[in-house]
């Protein structure tokens, strides 16, 4: 069927900031969409409030909508519009509701807009609770025996009726978010009062616990002319029980019949059409009872998910794009196979590799949450490997989410030494056994620790349910451990006594040089140089979605050791690789990959091959087209030598990925290897503390007083010196972590013990704390001879609080002219200085006038994509030129852009994940993702930043404000405002009496011991629409935590710093002025030239 | 034990065997992931040296239910990697086992992809397996030999040698030729309820007659075999009587009873993922297919015979009727879509029957 031609403007909705359950995977998605939509010449409007994505990338789209992604904002977008239709399958959970709740509001009706890709029904039949279980009983297919709740008591009868354990799970709510098993009727009470609130229309599914039985997942898709293809299976490795965002998956499916698989395939067809998708694809979860084969379905995603993301990058078949050519009418055999350039989408992708997903959790980001994992997803983020055997992919995949690990153990990181394992006693064993029993984010190191315990397959699957294929396979990879070890040099460290095959054989089975190294006892560079003298040396294999049938045209490449090198390195063309960001994590995610993939596209426009080496199956620069060659590999020496060795590039960019290339910067350079930009020992200059320290000094820069300690005592003397308040923090780390300020010695002596933990042989580093000083983000780029500042960003909330969670605005709002040109000098003078070929991000705490340079990072910041959209100049793709020796003057980019708008960036947190943990913010970054609010001025942008972010502003109604003594004299005048804007003041008795006393009228509420109804009942009665309240100090009080848990299980908007309240009250007088507008990109940037 | 797997071109891969042996024959793949015991027990892969792209094989076992005839056919199976364990509730005993029950040669260890990818630039092969000879110029005469013996059909030994019955509640009664009849085509003829009879391969069209069956089924089965030449003269006075189904060879032999030649592709269509479509449509099925032979376009079109599903990938002939023969041929196998579901092309042919 040739494309539709009564559609010719689509509207795409993004799926807003990255947040746990819904990450990168959706950038790459909707780019690809984009790109198709464009390709088949429709006009093509977005709307997404995330900035650090492709896809709001000006030129991805005819018009680009940075807007908070809620109906009141996307119905103007429509108004202004007036799309034929709506594409909502591509945006994630997010998209999609959106979309549903634009058609329940009539508005989609109103303007006529008609929704592809999935239909409203189709769409409802998915997510609807009880039509799908209809639907799936009309179908003959089994669903666990389960029943719709819609209040407390109905869900307990169902709950009783049904019997323990159960399952709930919240309608229409983003990777299970909410969703819980309970085991008696306390829990079962407990769980649903939150499902419900969870669930954006107040129903829980109640639901037979299904605990211990194989996740099988399909992808598959099907065109308007009714062809259904399955894409791939899936193999879940934690058995239901563990949401399959948190679980370690592998595709194909390991254990299924050919009988069972025909099955599956027979029931998602069937699911398919009578969810009545008749242009897209969907995700399909099963569970099935490993004692019988019989199969009940759990799921069904009539959109594109993180599953799909995985079984795209696993098959090489490009499902966002294929689903977009569906969605316009096109039928899969009208779509080619870009990545065999011989075949059609009319076809099932099969392999000839194993595939395997682990996830990267940040439990050490959240110590007061229990280390367990359920059916609501905790992950951050993921990496994909692949491997010729499911030994070879698992070891890879632990190494490629830099979790410090190098295998599955025996790399000198174990947490239980094999001594101890030979003969464990009752309580390790008890340990063992219970780690292995509850799902953890530990679990299969566990599953090694228990088998050289001597437990067996058999008792690891009772124990797990894991399936005993798994369990055998990590069995073989201990067995081997042990064969190797015995050729351990017991005094000589030069030595290597282990013989070519055995050698090989562990390489095959992916043990990494360095897990090698250690179990014989010598250094990582010998293994190496003796495996490149043995010819022990890995080759390159293609994804290539047909297992070698046919030559494929732009497949990408795994390592293996195997006997034939299949990659094509051309031999004489020109090529840069770029290190990708490995998994997203937090303080390291989307705006890294965002650089990299803009270093590809520079390196495109200047003739130049571009080498991706990537293992996050989620993001946009491991998409097949985004590079020259894609390498899906893990970001360590080892493997990115493995690739250097084969591709001898010019040079390699560290600038992009983060801290993880820039941590791999020295060694590569000490390998042998060119870094572009930035020189290696001016990196060093810049991460090194002491070194840093000589050049400001140099420069007569201020620094907050500062040293390096590698010892408690050490450190007391320092802090005695430079007088408490204290920062302290490990070297060489990402998103602050295991950073804190301290205010005395005791504390510090908890801190400095576990910042030495993280720095490992690095000293820790202690700076004097600049309380209430105002934060100061500076990002630049370089050519070596000119040097321009692309974006000054001030934060809203006061230093103290880690960079990537603080709101900031561009350009800035309350500093002195005479600051900004102190700041200005002294960035000029710190590129200068380290001779910044590429980014520079600059940190300032400014107090009392005075500018303190905090940190330098010779490399792509965080903000760079924000910054980006704010100016609308691509500065990634202009750094990767000025790498390649092109000049600023020749790029025509040698001035600072202060635009006329504001941009204001707001961090997005994952607490409503991490039940118990308190809300408050600090050093250590706690934020997931991020979104923009762009206006006109500074409150208007800072409003739909927040509106953006998730927080609900009210315009009348109760405030709620309870802050420290500190903070006691500022907060008099955000109070009147709130009264003058006609809000309801609630204080406890100490902050109510400031305010009485400022002549502030306010309701005083008892304190939460002392009686009832307290603030507690009337957050729970939706009787406050926000709430103010500062944290008193490090060791909260038991009511400030009650608070603000509460703010986040019911959802209530909030802020807890006084610098982000007096923006909030700002912006809520904006709110009740006017209306907000929506404005294009586009259109800011046309006003900017 | 160390083993070779040496090419008629003389281009070699090594891997392991448990056993000892020498294995001669020609080389054929298969892409699809799970399958293994499906694939071995299929008639029409007599004699070959089965390769699965797949790396991982054996994981969940085997189980007799499984066979697709009463017997492996393939000579010796080349894997990457033996499952050490199996892991599935219906098995009954491991791939390695079954392999030794039915004396399947199983050469391990070897890089299947690497060979793969050799045979796709070259074309389809002969091997040889050795665990004891190692020279090259032996093992390449050994292959040269075993391809200058005069072709022997081995028809007889896959074929039923006595007519069977099997009889279903529905009073349509179906001959099948059998020239290597699978379980899963059978099953999908249980669950229709059709009374079917089993032939034997060489029974002449009188004594087919005698059966006085409302339509026949020509099985798949070998496609090069020198049996089918007496097959084809049998069919040939049939057709036109009553509906004929033809399945992959039994395909073949519709054509080659008109007069239609087959050809030998460069690699063949082995795998379970083979797309095809309608002429002038753009609704397909994805089909399971195991063929080295197509057949040639022209002829079918001289002969009026309607082409009615290419090869999506290749172009090349994957179904044909005519209504004037009363034939449906498939090159694909029309199996189940999963539990009771009948192939569309098995219904097709059934109402075929019906309304003649």
């Amino acid at each position: 069927m040739p494309k539709r031609k009564d559609i010719k403007k689509i509207l795409m909705i993004g799926s807003g900031p990255i947040v746990i359950g819904q990450a990168c995977e959706f950038d790459y998605s909707g780019s690809q969409a984009c790109k198709s939509l464009r390709e088949e010449g429709y006009f093509t409007i977005l709307v997404n409030s995330n900035p650090a994505t492709i896809m709001t990338d000006p030129h991805m789209a005819d018009i680009t909508y940075i807007e908070p992604l809620t109906v009141e904002m996307v119905t103007k977008i429509i108004e202004k519009e007036r799309p034929d239709a709506i594409l909502p399958t591509l945006g994630g959970q997010t998209g999609l509701n959106l979309a549903f709740f634009l058609m329940k509001e009539g508005i989609l009706k109103k303007y006529g807009v008609e929704s592809i890709g999935a239909s409203v029904e189709a769409i409802s039949c998915a997510e609807d609770r009880e039509l799908f279980k209809k639907a799936m009983q009309e179908i003959g297919i089994k669903v666990p025996k389960s029943g719709i709740a819609t209040s407390l008591e109905e869900g307990i009868r169902i709950g009783l009726n049904i019997g323990f354990p159960l399952i709930l799970r919240p309608a229409y709510c983003l990777g299970g978010r909410g969703g819980a098993i309970a085991y008696n009727k306390e829990e079962l009470a407990e769980f649903l009062v939150k499902g419900l609130e969870a669930s954006p229309v107040k129903q829980v599914l109640v639901e037979q616990s299904v605990l211990g039985w194989k996740e099988i997942e399909f992808e598959v898709m099907r065109d308007c002319v009714d062809n259904v293809i399955i894409v791939t299976s899936m193999e879940n490795v934690d058995p239901m029980g563990v949401h399959t965002g948190d679980s370690m998956v592998v595709a194909p499916s390991q254990t299924l019949t050919w009988e069972e698989y025909t099955n599956f395939v027979n029931l998602c067809k069937k699911i398919i059409r009578r969810v009545g998708i008749t242009g897209g694809g969907v995700n399909i979860q099963f569970a099935q009872d490993p004692r019988n084969g019989e199969i009940v379905i759990i799921e069904v995603n009539p959109r594109l998910s993180r599953s799909s993301a995985l079984a795209s990058k696993a098959t090489g078949f490009p499902i966002a794009r294929v689903a977009t050519k569906l969605a316009i009418g096109l039928t899969l055999q009208e779509v080619a196979n870009q990545i065999t350039g011989k075949t059609t989408s009319f076809f099932e992708p099969t392999v000839d590799y194993c595939v395997f997903k682990i996830c990267r959790f940040t439990f050490e980001k959240f110590p007061k949450t229990e280390r367990v994992l359920n059916t609501s997803m905790k992950a951050v983020g993921e990496a994909m490997s692949i491997g010729r055997n499911f030994r070879e992919a698992l070891q890879k995949g632990i190494r490629s989410i830099e979790i410090g690990r190098f295998g599955l153990g025996c790399d000198g990181k174990d947490k239980i030494s094999d001594e101890m394992l030979k003969k464990p006693d009752s309580i390790l064993l008890n340990l063992i056994k219970d780690k292995i029993r509850i799902p953890n984010d530990e679990r299969i190191f566990y599953i090694r620790y228990g088998l050289k315990a001597g437990l067996s397959v058999e008792e690891i699957y009772e124990l797990s349910k894991i399936d005993p294929w798994f369990i055998d396979n990590i069995k073989q990879l201990v067995e081997l451990e042990e064969e190797i070890k015995k050729f351990k040099n017991s005094r000589n460290y030069n030595e290597i006594n282990i013989s070519v095959d055995l050698l090989r054989k562990a390489k095959q089975d992916g043990f990494s040089d360095r897990q090698l190294a250690y179990l014989l006892g010598c250094k990582e560079e010998l293994i190496r140089s003796f495996r490149k003298k043995n010819k022990i040396k890995p080759v390159f294999k293609p994804v290539d979605t047909c297992a070698g049938e046919f030559f494929a045209e732009r497949p990408y490449f795994y390592s293996t050791y195997e006997s034939q090198e299949e990659a094509r390195v051309p031999l004489n063309s020109k090529k840069v690789i770029i290190l990708g960001g490995g998994p997203n994590r937090i303080g390291q995610g989307i705006e890294f990959d965002y650089c990299c993939c803009h270093a590809a596209y520079a390196l495109k426009e200047e003739s130049i091959e571009s080498i991706m080496i990537n293992c996050n199956p989620e993001t946009v620069s491991t998409d097949y087209d985004t590079s020259t060659r894609l390498y899906f590999e893990p970001l360590t020496l080892e493997d990115i030598l493995n690739i250097i060795d084969i591709e001898k590039p010019l040079g390699v960019i560290v600038q992009f990925g983060g801290q993880t290339p820039l941590n791999l910067a020295i060694p590569l350079y000490k390998s042998g290897v060119k870094l572009l930009g930035t020189t290696a020992e001016n990196i060093d200059i810049a991460e090194d503390r002491e070194r840093f320290k000589k050049i400001l000094h140099k420069l007569e820069l201020l620094q907050p007083p500062n040293d390096t300690a590698f010892t408690f005592s050490q450190a007391k003397k320092i802090a005695k010196k430079i007088g408490y308040p204290v920062l302290v923090r490990p070297s060489y780390v990402l998103g602050g972590r295991a950073m804190e300020i301290v205010y005395d010695e005791q504390t510090l002596e908890i801190f400095i013990k576990e910042a030495a933990e993280v720095s490992g042989e690095h000293p820790v580093l202690i700076d004097k704390f600049l309380e209430d000083a105002t934060e100061v983000d500076v990002d630049l780029i370089g050519d070596g001879s000119t040097f321009v500042i692309g974006g000054i960003m001030e934060h809203i909330e006061y230093a103290g609080i880690h960079s990537g969670d603080s709101a900031m605005a561009l350009p800035t709002y309350s500093l002195s002219s005479k600051v900004l040109e102190d700041i200005r000098r002294a960035t000029y003078k710190l590129a200068e200085e380290l001779n910044i070929v590429g980014l520079m991000n600059v940190q300032y705490a400014v107090k009392d006038n005075e500018v303190y340079v905090l940190e330098v990072n010779p490399r792509a910041s965080r903000t760079i994509p924000f910054v980006s959209k704010a100016i609308g100049v691509p500065l990634a793709k202009l750094a990767t030129k000025v790498m390649l020796g092109k000049k600023l003057k020749d790029l025509g980019f040698i001035k600072e852009i202060i635009p006329k708008h504001t941009a204001v960036k707001e961090s997005v947190f994952p607490f409503n994940r991490f039940p118990g943990v308190d809300i408050i913010l600090g050093p250590e970054m706690k934020s997931t993702g991020e979104v923009m609010g762009i206006d006109k001025d500074f409150s208007s942008a800072y409003i739909k930043s927040q509106i953006a972010g998730g927080q609900n502003l009210p315009k009348k109604g109760n405030v709620f404000i309870s802050v420290r003594d500190e903070d006691k004299n500022k907060i008099a005048p955000i109070a009147k405002k709130l009264r003058d804007l006609g809000f309801n003041i609630f204080a406890t008795s100490g902050t109510a009496n400031v305010l009485e006393k400022s002549g502030i009228q306010v309701k005083i509420l008892p304190k939460i011991a002392e009686s009832r109804p307290n603030v507690l009942d009337l957050m729970k009665d939706g009787k406050i629409q926000l709430v103010i309240n500062t944290p008193s100090g490090r060791i909260p009080r038991q009511d400030e935590v009650k608070i603000r848990s509460h703010v986040i299980l019911y959802n209530i908007p909030y802020t807890t710093t006084i610098a982000g309240a007096n923006a909030t009250v700002k912006g809520i007088e904006v709110l009740l002025k006017d209306d907000l507008r929506v404005k294009p990109l586009q259109e800011y940037y046309k006003d900017l030239k | 034990m160390k083993a070779i797997l040496m090419l008629e071109d003389k281009t070699t891969f090594f891997g392991e065997a448990k056993n000892k042996g020498e294995i001669i024959g020609e080389i054929i793949f298969n892409t699809a992931v799970v399958g293994y015991q499906e694939i071995l027990t299929d008639p029409a892969n007599y004699g070959k040296i089965l390769v699965l792209t797949y790396p991982l094989i054996g994981n969940y076992g085997c189980n007799y239910k499984f066979n697709e005839s009463k017997k492996v056919w393939v000579k010796a199976l080349v894997i990457k990697e033996m499952s050490r364990i199996y892991s599935n509730w219906q098995a009954e005993l491991s791939l390695d086992e079954f392999a030794d029950k039915e004396g399947l040669f199983i050469l391990n260890n070897v890089d299947v992809r690497s060979l793969m990818v050799y045979l796709r630039e070259k074309g389809s092969m002969y091997g040889i397996i050795s665990t004891d000879e190692f020279r090259e110029k032996v093992l390449i005469n050994k292959i040269e030999e075993f391809k200058s013996r005069p072709k022997k059909s081995v028809l007889k030994e896959i074929s039923i040698d006595k007519p069977k019955i099997f009889k279903g509640k529905n009073q349509t009664k179906i001959a099948i030729l059998d020239l290597g009849i699978t379980n899963s085509i059978l099953t999908q003829l249980k669950n229709l309820g059709v009374t079917f009879t089993i032939l034997p391969f060489n029974i002449s069209s009188k004594d087919i007659l005698k059966y006085n069956p409302a339509g026949i089924i020509i099985s798949s089965g070998p496609e090069d075999d020198v049996g089918l030449k007496e097959v084809v003269g049998n069919v040939r006075d049939l057709i036109g009587t009553m509906p004929i189904l033809g399945i992959s060879t039994g395909c073949q032999v519709l054509a080659l009873s008109k007069g239609v030649k087959v050809r030998k592709m460069r690699l063949g269509h082995r795998g379970v993922n083979y797309p095809i479509k309608r002429p002038n449509s753009l609704q397909g099925e994805i089909t399971v297919q195991n063929h080295s032979y197509v057949i040639d376009r022209d002829g079918l079109e001289k002969n009026n015979i309607n082409i009615t599903a290419f090869n999506l990938n290749d172009d090349t002939v994957e179904e044909i009727e005519s209504k004037e023969y009363k034939f449906i041929g498939t090159q694909y196998l029309p199996l189940s879509g999963g539990f009771d579901e009948i192939n569309p092309v098995l219904i097709r042919f059934i109402q075929l029957i019906e309304r003649s």
